[in-house]
C-alpha cells in the first residue's frame, strides 16, 4: 500500500474523530453545566440552610481572594451562602483525600465566627457497598458534623470512644473510610481557615 | 440465503450472547454490577458505544488499509466512547460518578473490538448497526442478570427499593469482589445447564429419527 | 495527592489489586490463565507495557491540560499504548522469537486489556505525580501478574481433579478466582491508609 494513500486515509481517520469528538463537547458542554450547577446548588441549599444567594471566592496562590466566574479551574474555592437580608449564613468548603478504594470527595458547611463544621455531604466517592459508602448516608455518622468543632484539629476515632466535641466517631467495619473523611476535613480546615479569617470581613459583606 | 443466516439483532440478543456464550466484557460485567442500576447504565452505555462504532466502521469499511485496520478501529472505537462519555454526564451526573472510570474503559472492552473485528468490518452498515445493538444489549441484558442477583442478595433491595423486611441480614459478600465472581460463575452454570438439557433433547430426537429409519 | 510510595505500592499490589479486587484485566486473567509458563510470560509483558505507557501518558497529559485539550486524553492515552505494544512486539520479536511465537495472539491483545488503560487513567484521576505514577504502574501490573500466576498455579492442580463437566472451564475459573479474592479480602487496612 502507497504510504500516501495511507497517509490520506490517516488524516482523513484523524478528522472524523476530531469533528465528532469536538462537536458532541460543544453540543453538551452547556446541558453539562447547567446539570453541575444545579447539583451545586442542591448540595448548598442542604448545607447552608436559609441561603438565598451565593457567592464563589477562588483562592489564589498569593492567599488573596478573588470573585470566581466561570468553571472551577482548580484553584480552592470557597462558596459563601446569604440569607435574604445579606447576612452570611456560613461558607462551603471543598474536601478530599483517598479513601479505601478511590477518592473520596465532599462539601461541608463551616461557620466561620465560631469556628465550627456544621455539615457534610459526601460528593463523590468509590468506597465498598454496605460498608464503606454508608459515610454518605448513615444518620449517626453524618450527625458527627452537626456541630464539629474545628478550633481543635479534627480526626476520626474508634465507634464508641467519641468525647470530645472535635472528634468523628468512625462508622465500625468502615475505619479506613471515616479516617478519611477525617482527614480530608483536617487538611481542608488548615488550608483554608486562616484564609477566610484573613479576608473574613469581605466574605460576611459578599464582596 | 438472507433468511437462513440469522438476524444480527435477536442473535447478539440471545444465541451469541457476550456474557453468557461468548464470556467477552468481563471487566465491567464483574465491576459495574453491584447495583441494577448500574448494571442496566453500564449496558445501554456499552451498546450505544457497539452501535455507533459498528456503523463507522461498517461505512468505512472498504478503505480502511490493512496495515493500520486494528490502529483505526481502536480509534474509532475511543472516539465513540469518548463521545458516550459526555452523553453519559449531560444526561445524569449521579449515574456519570457511579459508572466512574469505566466508562472510558469501554474502549478496552474486548467484546467492542471483537464485533468490529468479526463483523462490522465485513458486512454492511445496516447489519452492522443491528447486530451492535444487538450484542449490546444482550450485554446489557447479561449485566442486568448479575446485577439483580448481587443487589437482592447482598443489599436487600432492586432499583434501590427494598424488598425483604428491615431484620433482612443482606449477605455483602455478593457486593464485593469475590460475590461477583461466584455470581457469574453461577449463571454461567445455569446457562451450561439449559444447554446441556437442549442438547440431550436434540440428541434423543435425532436417536428416535434414526429408530424410526431404521424400522422398515 | 500526597500518598506516600510505600502506600501506593501495597495499596495497587494488594489491598485493591487490579485484577481481583477492582476488576480490571479480566479476559486475559480468565482466558489466558490456564497455565503457568503463558501466565508469567504474559503477566512480565503487560508489566512492561502497563510501565512504559503510564511514564508517556504522565507526559502527554502535562501538554494536554497546557492546551485544556483533555477532552482528547482517552484516545491519546490509547494511541500510546497501541504504539508501545507494537514496540513491545518488535523487541520480543528480535530478541526472542520462540517467546513470540509462543505469546502468539496475545502480544497485540495487551492493547485491550483494561488493566494497561486503567493505570495512566487512575494516575490522571488521582493526581500522582512522574513517580508515584511510575511506581503506581509497577505494583498495579505487578498485582496483576502475581494474580495471574496464582491463579494459573491453582487450575493447573485443578486440571487433574474430578470436577463436574458442566462446571469445568470458565465456571470454574471463576470460583477459584473468587476463593483467591477472598483471601485478598485479607489485606483490607493494611498499612492503616495514608
Amino acid at each position: 500500500m502507497k504510504s500516501s494513500v495511507m497517509i490520506r486515509f490517516l488524516g482523513f481517520l484523524s478528522l472524523l474523530c476530531g469533528v465528532l469528538i469536538v462537536g458532541t463537547h460543544l453540543l453538551t458542554q452547556s446541558l453539562i453545566r447547567v446539570n453541575q450547577e444545579t447539583i451545586l446548588r442542591e448540595s448548598l441549599t442542604q448545607l447552608l440552610p436559609g441561603m438565598e444567594k451565593q457567592v464563589v471566592y477562588e483562592v489564589e496562590p498569593s492567599g488573596e481572594i478573588v470573585i470566581a466566574h466561570g468553571q472551577a479551574g482548580g484553584a480552592k474555592r470557597i462558596f459563601a451562602g446569604y440569607d435574604a437580608h445579606g447576612k452570611l449564613v456560613g461558607v462551603v468548603l471543598e474536601a478530599s483525600a483517598r479513601g479505601y478504594a478511590d477518592v473520596i470527595s465532599a462539601m461541608y458547611a463551616y461557620a466561620p465566627e465560631k469556628k465550627l463544621i456544621t455539615g457534610l455531604i459526601v460528593v463523590e466517592m468509590r468506597e465498598t457497598p454496605g460498608l464503606g459508602n454508608k459515610i454518605g448516608s448513615d444518620p449517626e455518622f453524618l450527625a458527627n458534623f452537626k456541630a464539629l468543632d474545628a478550633s481543635h484539629p479534627v480526626g476520626a476515632v474508634k465507634h464508641g470512644t467519641k468525647r470530645n466535641p472535635w472528634e468523628i466517631d468512625a462508622i465500625s467495619g468502615a475505619t479506613i473510610s471515616s479516617r478519611a473523611v477525617g482527614r480530608m476535613l483536617s487538611a481542608s480546615i488548615g488550608e483554608m481557615a486562616p484564609v477566610i479569617e484573613r479576608h473574613r470581613e469581605r466574605i460576611e459583606r459578599g464582596n | 440465503m438472507k433468511d437462513t443466516a440469522p438476524n444480527p439483532f435477536v442473535n447478539g440478543l440471545w444465541r451469541q450472547n457476550p456474557t453468557f456464550v461468548q464470556i467477552l466484557g468481563m471487566c465491567p460485567t464483574l465491576a459495574i454490577t453491584n447495583s441494577v442500576q448500574n448494571a442496566i447504565a453500564m449496558g445501554l452505555a456499552t451498546a450505544f458505544v457497539l452501535t455507533c462504532a459498528n456503523g463507522i466502521i461498517a461505512a468505512i469499511r472498504k478503505h480502511v488499509p490493512k496495515q493500520v485496520r486494528i490502529a483505526t478501529f481502536i480509534a474509532i472505537i475511543a472516539t465513540a466512547v469518548t463521545i458516550t462519555d459526555y452523553f453519559v454526564k449531560a444526561i445524569s451526573i449521579p449515574v456519570y460518578k457511579a459508572l466512574g472510570p469505566f466508562i472510558p474503559l469501554i474502549v478496552a472492552n474486548c467484546l467492542v473490538l471483537e464485533r468490529a473485528e468479526a463483523f462490522a468490518a465485513k458486512k454492511p452498515v445496516i447489519p452492522s448497526i443491528l447486530d451492535g445493538a444487538g450484542m449490546g444489549l444482550g450485554f446489557a441484558f447479561g449485566l442486568t442478570c448479575l446485577g439483580t442477583v448481587r443487589e437482592v442478595l447482598g443489599a436487600g433491595t432492586f432499583l434501590g427499593f427494598p424488598l425483604f423486611g428491615p431484620n433482612f441480614e443482606p449477605w455483602v459478600l455478593f457486593l464485593l469482589p469475590p460475590g461477583g465472581f461466584i455470581s457469574l460463575a453461577i449463571w454461567l452454570l445455569v446457562f451450561a445447564s439449559f444447554r446441556e438439557r437442549k442438547e440431550a433433547k436434540e440428541r434423543a430426537a435425532l436417536v428416535e429419527i434414526q429408530h424410526a429409519e431404521v424400522k422398515p | 495527592m500526597n500518598e506516600s510510595l510505600s502506600h501506593i505500592f501495597v495499596d495497587a499490589f494488594l489491598i485493591n489489586n487490579f485484577v481481583l479486587c477492582v476488576f480490571l484485566g479480566m479476559c486475559s486473567f480468565l482466558g489466558l490463565s490456564g497455565k503457568f509458563s503463558t501466565s508469567w510470560r504474559m503477566g512480565v509483558s503487560v508489566m512492561f507495557v502497563i510501565t512504559v505507557s503510564s511514564i508517556l501518558s504522565f507526559g502527554t497529559n502535562l501538554i494536554l491540560v497546557f492546551f485544556h485539550a483533555e477532552y482528547l486524553r482517552l484516545i491519546t492515552f490509547i494511541i500510546i499504548i497501541a504504539a508501545t505494544v507494537q514496540l513491545t512486539e518488535m523487541f520480543i520479536k528480535k530478541k526472542s522469537p520462540a517467546l513470540f511465537r509462543e505469546l502468539g495472539i496475545y502480544l497485540p491483545l495487551i492493547t485491550t486489556n483494561c488493566a494497561v488503560l486503567a493505570v495512566p487513567l487512575f494516575q490522571t484521576t488521582r493526581g500522582y505525580n512522574l513517580l508515584q505514577s511510575t511506581v503506581f504502574a509497577l505494583s498495579a501490573s505487578g498485582g496483576y501478574c502475581m494474580a495471574m500466576v496464582l491463579l494459573s498455579l491453582v487450575r493447573e492442580r485443578t486440571d487433574l481433579s474430578d470436577v463436574p463437566s458442566l462446571a469445568r472451564g470458565t465456571a470454574l475459573t471463576l470460583v477459584l478466582a473468587s476463593v483467591l479474592s477472598m483471601a485478598f479480602m485479607g489485606f483490607a487496612g493494611m498499612g492503616g491508609g495514608q
